[in-house]
């Protein structure tokens, strides 16, 4: 009836993961207790759970990865002290516990945080940035959130309910396959991936297609921000690279599941395909997540520097010259599997050239800054932040190209430190940047600056005293993934990063204030004029937070910098344009389609890891049939009469007037 | 640094809905016929080719790639409908891009698998170390 699923899958005789485990359940049974006595699950269900609008698709996004970056962060935690203790010691963690925490650590920070934020943040201000009114495909985006939140779902099931992975975050086999991994943890990684993929992919289809297909009048490519060509080519990369990811893992899941050997040593199969074939997915991966963050940084750069970003079709061409080359990289991430020197010296070279592109956009940020009157708000300081931290990154991963000195350097921590450099001081900085910087636009108040800069700069500090140590360590040999290690030259360095540790939880712990004081003082940092920066991308030029339909009259752009000329024109004629004539809305429809077919998606997932036939059977079909229920839905879009339209941008005007006649004889 | 103008770029239009009006039901037709047509020739020509004496023999499997790519030609011009129009820049692209991903991903592992083995001993060796 049940599989292989018993009373004996819940570590009963594990106390750490159980009690976290029935922590996280309380804390869950607690909020949803909340949310129902307090009777808003009616207004979660229709305002949230079902909506379709890019804006708060964006939101649950975000916040989805902000929890898992959290549950990824307390895994860091738990290495970097397992390793401070173990030092001719077995620590506190047991090896078989320990194999599991650093691969969920690396497979919830790349797929259900990181990902996710990012995804959010383009959700959230690609359309806004195009002058549109959604992305080309609601419903589609919000089933694409939901699979997502599947996967990050059945990863967090694998705490309470038998174990995870113990192989690393990208399960290499022939330690991933059956005779080495029997258990259900790499099965618990196989499906939450496979299922969650398939909303990234969706994602990708998506994005492109908004991109390129629907823009606001006189948006031509060449006037798009940069968030949005760096959009372009993540979802590309998206596009191109997530089929191999899926095709990579079902093949091991036939492996695993019907006995096939693709990647098994019997039978003519290859396990060194697997690790081609899924770095092939891998490096694209790297630029799918850091392309958006550096398009966050040019926003943030240019609206705080009070200038037009510096060279910007340069910009757009070491984007897209970045997006090619990701695809020529990949081998260096097993320079050391075999190949001999033509392979290698190939792909050194090329992922060495990568570099210039990125080069090219680091002069572009400087130069942008230069000469500019700088405001040192927060999300200019995580940028300045990144600007530093990612050159050191980028430099070590520079080194890291040359092929012998990567034969040295090879699964050592300082290869863990400069992938961290990397990740944190691009990715992780930039979502921090962004939430910042989009946040009143989200919500309509600002965040508060004092608690997010101290944020900023205990997590610069932390940052630094966790890795620049483990450069060191790794250097002096130290491999990644120990669980213990007896060598008295690596003691300091890792107590060095132990502390460093305890710096990032006081930065993790300001942001949580951060967030609680803002919510709290809403009234006093509220927005009123949508433009709280002084930006120059149309997100500013509707009100904060935006209405369901965005702008009442789809902007016409005319230039590179759209809201910037509009708010030019106004103060030196001192009044803002004539009222436009306004018009009924169409606006799709609210769907629960996305929350259903993730139900059921969730409830196969769980059934194929615990080998529940008849569930499998049940929730494909179930998934199925909403999908078929969506497709023969009579009413898809709603009407948002003419005098609501103009009753909301008649009050967003007065806010714009009011705002021009405080600041009237401004210099233009 | 703004380029301010108010003419707005005319090869910027949504693709993929000009076709559709220009031709009528009648040619629309015609265009399927002659592509299913072509698509089963390649197919019966590959099915010949496999036994005929026509090609040297060992050029029977160029023969068959050959045919393979003809086919997707058709399928993409006749039923995919990729023209070389200015309002199908973002298909041509689009299908460039994908050829150019596969092409590298495919020849990139074919090369790399290839290659695996460069730093080991050779065989003959191996077996004289065992004796």
């Amino acid at each position: 009836m049940f599989g292989k699923l018993t009373w004996q899958a819940i570590p009963w005789d594990q106390p750490i993961p159980l009690v976290a485990g029935s922590v996280v359940v309380l804390i869950v049974l607690a909020v949803l207790a909340w949310v129902v006595i307090k009777g808003y699950l009616p207004y979660l269900w229709r305002e949230w759970i079902t909506s379709v609008d890019h804006k708060r698709i964006g939101v649950m996004y975000t916040l989805l990865g902000a929890v898992m970056l959290l549950r990824g962060f307390i895994d860091a935690i738990m290495m970097r002290s397992q390793q401070a203790a173990a030092f001719r010691a077995a620590g506190y963690l047991p090896p078989e516990h320990y194999d599991q925490i650093f691969s969920a650590h690396g497979t919830i920070m790349i797929f259900f945080a990181a990902m996710p934020i990012v995804i959010g943040l383009m959700n959230f201000a690609v359309p806004l940035q195009l002058g549109v009114r959604d992305v080309a495909f609601p419903t589609l985006n919000s089933t694409s959130f939901w699979l997502t939140a599947t996967g990050a779902l059945l990863v967090n099931i694998s705490l309470v309910i038998g174990e995870f992975a113990r192989t690393g975050w990208l399960v290499y086999p022939p330690l991933s396959g059956l005779p080495y991994s029997p258990g259900v943890g790499v099965d618990y990684y196989l499906w939450a991936l496979l299922i969650s993929g398939v909303g990234t992919l969706m994602t990708g289809i998506n994005f492109v297609t908004t991109i390129l297909k629907i823009r606001a009048p006189g948006m031509s490519y060449l006037r798009m921000t940069i968030f949005c060509w760096t959009a372009l080519a993540a979802n590309l990369l998206i596009v191109a690279a997530f089929p191999i990811l899926t095709a990579t893992l079902a093949m091991l899941a036939l492996d695993r599941y019907l006995d096939f050997h693709f990647f098994t040593n019997e039978a003519g199969g290859n396990m060194m395909m697997f690790i081609n074939l899924i770095w092939a997915w891998g490096h694209p991966e790297v630029y799918i997540l850091v392309l958006p963050a550096f398009g966050i940084f040019s926003e943030v750069i240019s609206t705080f520097s009070g200038k037009p970003l510096f060279n910007y079709r340069s910009m757009v061409a070491a984007t897209m010259f970045i997006c090619l080359v990701s695809y020529m990289v990949w081998l260096h991430h097993f320079f050391t599997m075999g190949a001999g020197g033509n392979v290698n010296a190939f792909f050194g070279i090329s992922t060495s050239i990568i570099a210039v592109g990125t080069g090219v956009k680091i002069y572009n940020w400087l130069f942008t800054m230069y000469g500019g009157r700088i405001r040192f708000a927060t999300p200019m300081l995580w940028s300045m932040g990144f600007l530093v931290t990612f050159v050191i990154g980028g430099m070590t991963g520079v080194l890291l190209a040359v092929p012998p000195a990567d034969f040295l350097l090879h699964n050592s921590l300082f290869l863990v430190a400069h992938f961290h450099n990397v990740i944190i001081g691009g990715v992780l900085f930039a979502a921090f940047a962004g939430i910042t910087y989009w946040f009143p636009k989200a919500f309509g108040f600002k965040l508060d600056e004092g608690w997010g800069k101290i944020a900023f700069w205990l997590s610069l500090i932390g940052f630094y005293v966790v890795f620049m140590p483990l450069y060191v360590a790794g250097l002096l040999g130290m491999t990644r993934r120990l669980q213990h290690y007896d060598v008295a030259a690596w003691r300091p360095w890792v107590l060095v990063a132990g502390i460093g540790i305890i710096i990032m939880i006081c930065a993790a712990a300001c942001q949580v204030v951060q967030f609680v004081v803002s919510i709290r003082r809403r009234d006093e940092l509220r927005d009123e004029t949508g433009d709280p920066w002084d930006g120059r991308s149309l997100e500013w030029a509707t009100a904060s937070p935006p209405p369901p339909f965005n702008f009442a009259v789809l902007p016409d752009v005319r230039g590179e910098e759209p809201y910037w000329e509009i708010k030019r024109r106004a103060i030196e004629t001192q009044q803002l344009s004539a009222e436009p004539k306004y018009e009924p809305i169409e606006m799709p429809r609210n769907s629960p389609t996305g929350f259903i077919t993730a139900f059921f998606c969730t409830m196969t997932g769980f059934a194929l890891i615990w080998h529940i036939w008849w569930m499998v059977g049940l929730g494909i079909v179930a998934a199925y049939a909403v999908f078929v229920w969506f497709a023969w839905r009579d009413v898809t879009e709603y009407s948002i009469p003419a005098e609501e339209v103009a009753r909301f941008d008649r009050a967003r005007r007065q806010a714009r007037e009011q705002w021009l006649a405080q600041h009237a004889g401004q210099p233009a | 640094m703004s380029h301010e103008t108010n003419a707005r770029d005319p090869g910027d239009v949504g693709p993929g809905f000009m076709d559709a009006a220009e031709l009528t039901a009648r040619e629309g037709i015609a265009r399927y016929v002659i592509g299913f047509v072509l698509a089963c020739a390649l197919t019966a020509a590959s099915f010949y080719v496999l036994n005929t004496s026509l090609i040297w023999g060992p050029g029977i499997p160029v023969a068959l790639v050959v045919l393979a790519i003809a086919q997707m030609g058709v399928h993409l011009v006749f039923f995919l409908h990729i023209t070389t129009a200015p309002d199908n820049t973002n298909n041509v692209l689009a299908l460039a891009f994908g050829v150019l991903i596969v092409a590298l991903v495919i020849g990139g592992s074919l090369w790399i698998m290839d290659h695996l083995n460069e730093n080991m001993m050779p065989m003959h060796q191996m077996m004289q170390m065992q004796r």
